[in-house]
């Protein structure tokens, strides 16, 4: 079976490197290698590019419309793209609701909801955090009082991601109050159209506006629209952080941001900056290694369960130390920040052309080890769950 | 560098039987007679390590690992003998292990003549030789490629530093240039007790032996005589078994340091509860989790590039070397901060652990050194 794996992998990687060269959107291609924010417009363009190959839900049941990939294949292709300098894969439909949908959801919702998500032709936004409720979720408090065939929500989502251009958000509520806060959630599906939603956005450090606040009064969502039991809502809650934190590894991305300080460093003479790239490669191979055995202990069932976190902690940590080098070794270029410029329609008023979306980057990524669980989370779950402290 | 052999070997490793064997045997075997508490007398005794283990060690077959099996051996690959040095790390075992077991016997196989093979292998196997590698000739803590010592006319002359478990070995591999062949790097056998031979025996901070030695006109035997740079080139190789070797060691003693700090977290109590209670503890305690998973990944990642001898292999293996070096030494200076004043203790493992890792981390190229060998950029 091994083989057989590593050869669709590896044919896998073929392709996708096939399509980075010959079928990517150019335009597509140089802003996000740039780091330039892209628009809604184009991050469909890129969605769709994608699942013309069918590759946007590759990691799907075929009877969804997916492939049918393995771990391997998922990661591979992940690793790929990132490598390429390609944009962010949009998760929110494919990675995240998609899969929760079609395990727990209703055939009614397999119909209605799975087939938009596969074509990219309806925008979902991720309904979790709330002003009270960050890394400890079980916090939320955004109710959901039943009403005949409705739910009546109302409540306040934060840090939603694109909310500004979603059609839907999957959103966790409390339908009842229980002795445990993780009990009496339960998980909606909410149209952004409906009444008394209301989007405020929020502008990060990088200057552009990623994030939103989510307003919900009175709003009322058909009971139809609930996936899973009522009350189960925390069981899907945690299935999907699991799947968001295991392939997180951004392990493709990391190689791109390294190659760029690499090439960055060869125009100077300094030993200080050379010495801190070797050990940022370093790291970059021992993240490699893990993740490769990481993979093969999933293949073989032999998981510990604090393997997702390990990744989640020493991606994000080793990526945002990356890119503080790469500022570092921009100069004045990386203190010169035009936000005018960082949408791809001029170039940065200082150093190379990539100069203003790498500083933006940096900026955006100090989230990285705040969102999903921060890296203080990721630690406490392996504190708890692996080495029983 | 593709790590596509991770799976391959990851997938289809739990079936390798005589690597499974191997580390059953180790396991029992060391369980019930190389504790804590039976070492102390071997580290006392005249080749500060235990007779009795060794001659064990034979019995048991694993000084015969690496021979072919017409020499009574396994003929396995060095990195097969992986479970040997987790051990040598995991239980601080004081045998020349890594100097006889693997090194030597790696070069003998590699460079070694027929007659000469026959005359060495048997008594390799059976314990009653144990060679020592003399090529360290500075202090400064590298994998040399070249060296002082000198061969003319069948004999010896030079000096080598810190040659592990110099102080006990029966016989010497040493390096040095053969002025009789255009001074290219040769090695060469020396019997420990030649006339010639000076040796200045002294303990290591594990409490393992070692040497520093001097030749002055000491008789020396060729290997098999080869054009090109077969001696060299066996070296280089037999370097990079060493580092490899030494993660392996490296993995035991970050495998047993974190169990054993663990469970100290766990029943140590200050202030009324256990001081693995304390976050600031359990993130450190993490890290420590951490980096155990990364050099069990990096590891077997290098002894799969060795194995299969593949072009990026240096790469790899000085990367592995490099980040198992850091780590070894973090693990060894938490799990003393971690344990507290009995930390620092002699009479505790931990200490000793502690003393290992240093020694292990110098061993054969330092992390300086193969970091900078692993920094070599790759498209210049």
């Amino acid at each position: 079976m091994s083989a057989d794996v590593w050869q669709r992998a590896e044919q896998l990687r073929g392709e996708i490197r096939e399509f980075v060269r010959t079928s990517m959107p150019s335009d597509i291609l140089r802003k996000s290698s740039q780091h330039l924010t892209l628009n809604k417009d184009e991050y469909v363009r890129w969605m769709q590019a994608l699942q013309s190959r069918g590759w946007a839900v590759g990691h799907w049941p075929s009877e969804y419309g997916g492939l049918g990939w393995s771990t391997l294949e998922r990661f591979v292709f992940e690793d790929e793209l990132g490598r390429a300098g390609c944009p962010w894969i949009i998760p929110f439909g494919v990675k995240y609701v998609g899969p929760v949908i079609y395990t727990f959801g209703s055939e009614a919702q397999k119909e209605r909801f799975l087939p938009p998500i596969v074509t990219a032709q309806e925008w979902w936004a991720q309904g979790y955090s709330e002003p009270g409720a960050g890394s400890d979720l079980s916090g939320l408090r955004t109710t959901a009082i039943r009403d005949g065939d409705h739910y009546i929500v109302n409540g306040q989502k934060a840090w939603t991601t694109y909310a500004q251009w979603a059609d839907w958000m999957f959103c966790l509520v409390r339908t009842s109050r229980e002795e445990r806060p993780q009990q009496g959630i339960s998980f909606l599906l909410i149209d952004m159209r409906s009444t008394g939603v209301s989007v405020q956005p929020v502008r990060t450090m990088d200057m552009c506006h990623h994030v939103n606040e989510v307003w919900l009064q009175n709003v009322r969502v058909p009971v139809a629209n609930r996936v899973g039991a009522e009350g189960d809502g925390w069981a899907l809650a945690r299935f999907l952080l699991v799947n968001e934190r295991t392939y997180g590894s951004g392990l493709g991305e990391s190689k791109f941001a390294l190659e760029r300080l690499e090439a960055l460093a060869a125009k100077q003479n300094n030993a200080a900056l050379r010495a801190r790239i070797v050990e940022l490669d370093l790291r970059l191979l021992a993240l490699e290694c893990v993740s490769y055995q990481t993979l093969a202990d999933m293949m073989t069932g032999v998981e510990t369960g604090g393997e997702a976190s390990l990744l989640k902690v020493r991606a994000s940590e080793m990526y945002q130390d990356i890119l503080e080098a790469t500022v570092d070794a921009l100069g004045y270029a990386g203190i010169a920040f035009d936000a005018e410029t960082l949408h791809g329609e001029a170039p940065p008023p200082l150093g190379p052309d990539d100069a203003g979306g790498i500083v933006r980057y940096h900026l955006y990524n100090r989230a990285a080890t705040i969102y999903g669980g921060s890296a203080e989370i990721q630690r406490n779950i392996i504190a708890k769950s692996v080495l029983g402290l | 560098v593709t790590l596509r052999f991770s799976i391959d070997a990851a997938a289809a490793g739990g079936t390798d039987e005589m690597v499974a064997l191997l580390r059953e045997s180790i396991e029992r075997y060391t369980a019930d007679n190389y504790s804590f508490e039976q070492r102390w007398a071997a580290l006392r005794s005249a080749h500060r390590y235990s007779e009795k283990a060794w001659s064990d060690y034979a019995a048991l077959g694993w000084l015969a690992l690496r021979l072919p099996e017409d020499s009574g051996g396994l003929a396995a690959r060095a990195t097969a003998t992986a479970p040997l040095m987790e051990a040598v790390g995991a239980k601080l075992l004081l045998e020349p292990i890594l100097a006889s077991v693997i090194l030597c016997t790696g070069l003998v196989l590699k460079r070694a003549s027929a007659s000469q093979r026959s005359e060495i292998l048997p008594r390799l196997a059976d314990g009653s030789l144990r060679l020592a590698l003399a090529h360290q000739e500075s202090l400064q803590a590298g994998a040399p490629t070249s060296c002082a010592c000198e061969y003319r006319r069948g004999v010896l002359y030079g000096n080598k530093v810190a040659v592990l478990h110099g102080d006990c070995a029966d016989q010497f591999i040493v390096s040095a240039k053969n002025i009789d062949a255009g001074g290219k790097l040769s090695l060469f056998l020396v019997d420990a007790t030649a006339p010639g031979v000076a040796c200045r025996a002294f303990p290591l901070l594990d409490g393992r032996g070692a040497a520093n030695l001097s030749f002055a006109g000491a008789a020396a035997q060729s290997f098999e005589p080869a054009a090109l740079d077969a001696d060299a080139e066996a070296l280089a190789e037999c370097m990079q078994e060493a580092a490899v070797a030494l993660c392996s060691e490296a993995f035991g003693v970050i495998r047993v340091l974190n169990a054993t700090t663990l469970q100290y977290l766990k029943v140590r109590k200050q202030f009324g509860k256990a001081i693995g209670s304390n976050q600031a503890l359990q993130h450190r305690m993490v890290e420590m989790y951490m980096l155990e998973q990364e050099v069990r990944a990096f590891t077997l990642s290098a002894q799969r590039a060795l194995q299969a001898g593949e072009d990026g292999r240096a790469r790899i293996i000085s990367g592995a070397r490099a980040f198992t070096c850091g780590a070894v030494r973090h693990v060894a200076a938490e799990a003393v901060q971690m344990h507290g004043g009995i930390g620092i203790t002699d009479e505790l493992d931990v200490s000793h652990y502690y003393r290992r890792a240093q020694v292990l981390g110098t061993l054969f190229g330092n992390r300086d050194f193969h970091l900078a060998r692993f920094g070599v950029p790759r498209h210049s």
